[in-house]
């Protein structure tokens, strides 16, 4: 363990976002200056220029050449130290640990986090670019076949169901219904999963999140700092933030089961390890994983230690994680209801998690949280990415 | 004297067969009995020549093989070499004499001839002679009925030699048959009656009468004679003129599969010497600007006959072949229709640097845990050693572990989907692979599926042919010898 790590040593101080959707008036620029500014207001910011020391953006698309400037430049804050970050899904995330390890390290004060992503321009038929990079010939499969390669495998290793994971769908679509900036806010039935057009078999469209345009921001700094501004009695604390990844390619890995994502497990436990926590399933209160495919939720809450292995269709089943239920996962919606800007998705997570924790969600409301868990995992099952956040002692 | 000849052969069918009659009722024309073979649209002259290379191959170390000479008038470059991409594929060294003969279909011939001379010479002992055509003929034309699509494989020796060469006469004539000009799309044709008289007829007379002369032999006394023929009765009808008896020509397969161009001499050969006893002579003759007529003695019965259960030729494949339902699925998989097809951004200079495990298809075992593996790394994958391994040869079968059946490709939505694979090969290693030559993946496809690998065409980024493993399924049920007859 490092000899210092980054629990209680950051606050998130202001948040902002945007509703997500299909936003085909608005580009990048806007987006990412909608959220920023009003997370701006949220802390408090008055004079950006002054106040802010650095910034980072996560976007994925396109994928290279566009630089720290895609931040800078749209929002105008120039002279500073900008960085994008790439780290598939989790890039969102990523920027945010960039910011709050600046924070921590004390080089920073004011360090601004953001994502972006604005998919809807490259169509919305699957995600841009998985033409333009990678090995001329050896296979590399779309999203959906990638976690349909897991879905066949667990429903063989764990006698799961199209109706198991069905039932991620129709929980998180009747959380976002309630969320006025989620994408979609249409309760489906589990007939309507079940009956969906197949896309890679075993996972039809509705288990499938969607293309969809965000942006989301957060601006961190030390508790002494956050003391002197808007949230001085409700800021939020950074307890963990860990990233592992793995291979790219896990279809050559022998050891590799299908029914379990490594780096989900490694990252998890690096966050609980770092919070202090050593049962999952009882001490966070609530936690927004990664559901860009209801099969991916399923594994999730198992390889976060929330349900044992092979158990998490039947937790499910059970109401463990609707919104009333004993530990709500994506109480907000998720993936399957905002849809998935992949640079900004990890972002907006941890912006509903300190509205949550503050007590101020824009959906539904987790009664009493004490700590907050986000996760995402990109790639092929490659990048996961775990924090927690907890309310200000 | 040192014998040269036929040491081994091979072949190779696609899996598909579009009746006569589909043609017939999608055009309304006159319907013709039997069939023409199809090659998938991840299919061409390429592909099937590496297909009917490894049957002829079979256990034989690739590393014996001096040359490889390949036959097509469909090659799928017309500049840059096929035989080189193909003994790629082969694992074939890499200081052999390679060549392509292209643009008739005496192709065949011509190239066991060489590899005759080559081999008498002293230059080479082991020569591995491909042929394979992929004819594109066009829609709404009878070349429809004439073409199938198929490849075969000779290896060329002077030791353990099955089918002795005890000589060969050629002719050599600017006959009006058929031609493609290099703008051409489709084949051409003028005058096929005059092509018969002033073609065919006068040069395989010509071309066998040149050759018992010279070798002192009586046509009466030949067992089999394999004649190339791109009409069903045209073999027989010279093969009378030449002084064959009857009984001793073989029938043509036209009406089965279609006239496999190159391939077909080599297929005509395979089937007339199924039964072929020791010491029986056979005449093997083929055609095209030309004719090559070749006598052939078969040595060893036995030989002969153990050739049978280590490949499974001609006999074997054209039996595990399936109808198309219907003629718009052959121009799907001929791709005579012309829709966008999905491409990947390429680059050669990459495939060419992982030449060892995209053609090769070889892998790797880590020296510290053990762990076989695919593709080569620097690291291992599961221990993370450095540069602490062998390069292992990857078995290409093994069994499904996972998989999706995949509707969208390239971001086209597809009814039928296509299966990828994650795949565990027979003596280890890990592979992802999209499945082929399956007709009906969700009745199909299931964890635990048998399947071969397969090389085949993938798709045209940076305009050069980008080829890779697929799998598909086991084609053949039953061992070797029980799928003939």
């Amino acid at each position: 363990m490092p000899r210092q790590g980054i629990r209680d040593r950051v606050a998130i101080m202001g948040v902002g976002y945007l509703k997500f959707g299909e936003s085909w008036e608005k580009n990048a620029e806007d987006l990412l200056i909608e959220a920023v500014y009003n997370a701006y207001n949220d802390a408090g910011i008055k004079d950006p220029q002054e106040e802010i020391d650095a910034g980072w953006v996560g976007i994925q698309y396109y994928f290279t050449g566009l630089s720290g400037a895609s931040l800078a430049d749209y929002i105008k804050l120039y002279g500073k130290p900008m960085t994008r970050v790439e780290n598939f899904c989790a890039s969102g995330m990523d920027a945010f640990r960039n910011a709050a390890n600046a924070v921590a390290a004390g080089t920073v004060d004011i360090a601004l986090a953001t994502g972006v992503e604005k998919l809807m321009d490259e169509g919305g038929s699957g995600l841009p670019g998985f033409r333009e990079f990678g090995h001329p010939v050896l296979p590399l499969p779309s999203a959906p076949a990638m976690f349909s390669l897991a879905a066949t495998r667990s429903f063989h290793k764990w006698g799961w169901t199209k109706e198991d994971i069905g039932r991620v769908a129709v929980k998180n679509h009747a959380n976002g219904v309630h969320h006025p900036m989620a994408h979609f806010r249409k309760a489906v039935s589990l007939e309507d999963v079940i009956r969906a057009p197949m896309i890679s078999d075993p996972l039809g469209r509705l288990d499938c999140c969607a293309m969809s345009d965000g942006a989301a921001a957060l601006i961190v700094t030390t508790p002494e700092i956050a003391e002197s501004y808007a949230h001085a009695n409700d800021y939020v604390l950074v307890k963990a933030n860990a990233i592992a990844v793995e291979t790219m390619t896990p279809w050559y890995k022998p050891s590799f089961t299908f029914t379990e994502f490594n780096s989900t497990m490694k990252a998890a436990n690096l966050a609980y390890k770092e919070a202090g926590i050593t049962n999952p399933s009882k001490e966070i209160s609530f936690a927004e994983v990664h559901d860009c495919f209801t099969i991916t939720e399923l594994i999730d809450v198992q390889d976060l230690q929330f349900s044992k292995p092979g158990k998490a269709a039947e937790d499910l089943k059970n109401g463990r994680y609707d919104a009333q239920g004993e530990q709500p996962v994506n109480i907000s919606g998720g993936l399957k209801c905002f849809g998935h800007p992949i640079g900004a998705t990890g972002a907006r997570m941890l912006v509903e998690l300190t509205k949550q924790l503050q007590g101020r969600a824009d959906g539904l409301q987790v009664k009493n949280p004490e700590l907050g868990l986000a996760h995402n995992l990109g790639g092929a099952f490659t990048v996961a990415a775990v924090t927690i956040l907890g309310k200000k002692e | 004297m040192v014998e040269i000849g036929i040491v081994r052969y091979g072949a190779y069918m696609p899996k598909y067969l579009l009746e006569r009659k589909k043609i017939a009722e999608a055009w309304d024309f006159p319907s013709i009995p039997g069939g023409i073979s199809v090659s998938n649209n991840d299919e061409d002259s390429i592909t099937m020549a590496i297909e009917a290379g490894l049957d002829c191959l079979g256990d034989l170390n690739p590393s014996s093989v001096n040359g490889l000479f390949f036959a097509s008038t469909t090659p799928p470059y017309t500049e840059k070499q096929c035989a080189t991409v193909i003994a790629n594929a082969l694992d074939l060294r890499n200081d052999i004499i390679s060549m392509d003969i292209t643009d008739s279909t005496r192709g065949s011939s011509i190239a066991i001839a060489r590899a005759y001379e080559t081999i008498k010479s002293g230059n080479a002992n082991l020569i591995l002679v491909i042929a394979a055509d992929t004819q594109k003929p066009m829609p709404e034309s009878m070349f429809e009925y004439q073409y199938g699509d198929g490849a075969a494989a000779v290896l060329v020796g002077n030791s353990d030699v099955v089918l002795s060469i005890m000589g060969y006469s050629s002719t050599a004539d600017n006959v009006i048959g058929p031609w493609k000009r290099s703008s051409d799309d489709y084949i051409r044709q003028f005058e096929v009656k005059h092509e018969a008289l002033y073609g065919y007829n006068r040069n395989m007379l010509a071309a066998f009468n040149a050759l018992f002369e010279k070798l002192k032999v009586d046509p009466g006394t030949i067992r089999k004679a394999a004649l190339y023929a791109t009409d069903p009765r045209a073999a027989a009808a010279i093969g009378k003129e030449i002084g064959f008896k009857s009984n001793a020509i073989e029938g043509s397969p036209f009406l089965e599969f279609g006239n496999t161009g190159n391939a077909f001499s080599l297929m005509i050969l395979m089937l007339a010497i199924k039964r072929a006893k020791t010491d029986d002579l056979v005449a093997f003759g083929n055609y095209g600007d030309g004719a090559d007529a070749f006598l052939l003695k078969v040595l060893d019965k036995n030989a002969l006959l153990n050739l049978r259960k280590l490949s499974h030729g001609i006999v074997g494949y054209k039996n595990t072949m399936i109808p198309l339902k219907s003629y718009s699925s052959y121009l799907a998989k001929k791709k005579l229709l012309n829709t966008e097809r999905y491409t990947r951004k390429a680059s050669p200079v990459r495939t060419w640097r992982d030449e060892k495990f995209i053609y090769r298809l070889y892998g790797m075992r880590c020296k510290n845990c053990g762990t076989v593996q695919y593709p080569i790394f620097r690291g291992c994958i599961e221990c993370g050693a450095k540069d602490n391994l062998e390069e292992v040869k990857m078995r290409r079968v093994g069994k499904i572990f996972t998989f999706t059946l995949d509707h969208l490709v390239g971001g086209v939505y597809y009814d039928t989907p296509v299966p990828r694979c994650v795949i565990d090969l027979e003596e280890g290693g890990r592979i992802f692979c999209d499945m082929t030559d399956v007709e009906n993946p969700e009745q199909e496809v299931h964890i635990g599926m048998d399947v071969e690998l397969t090389f085949r065409w993938v798709h045209p980024g940076a305009n050069f042919h980008n080829y890779y493993w697929k799998c598909k399924p086991v084609r053949f049920s039953k061992n070797i010898e029980e799928d003939e007859e």
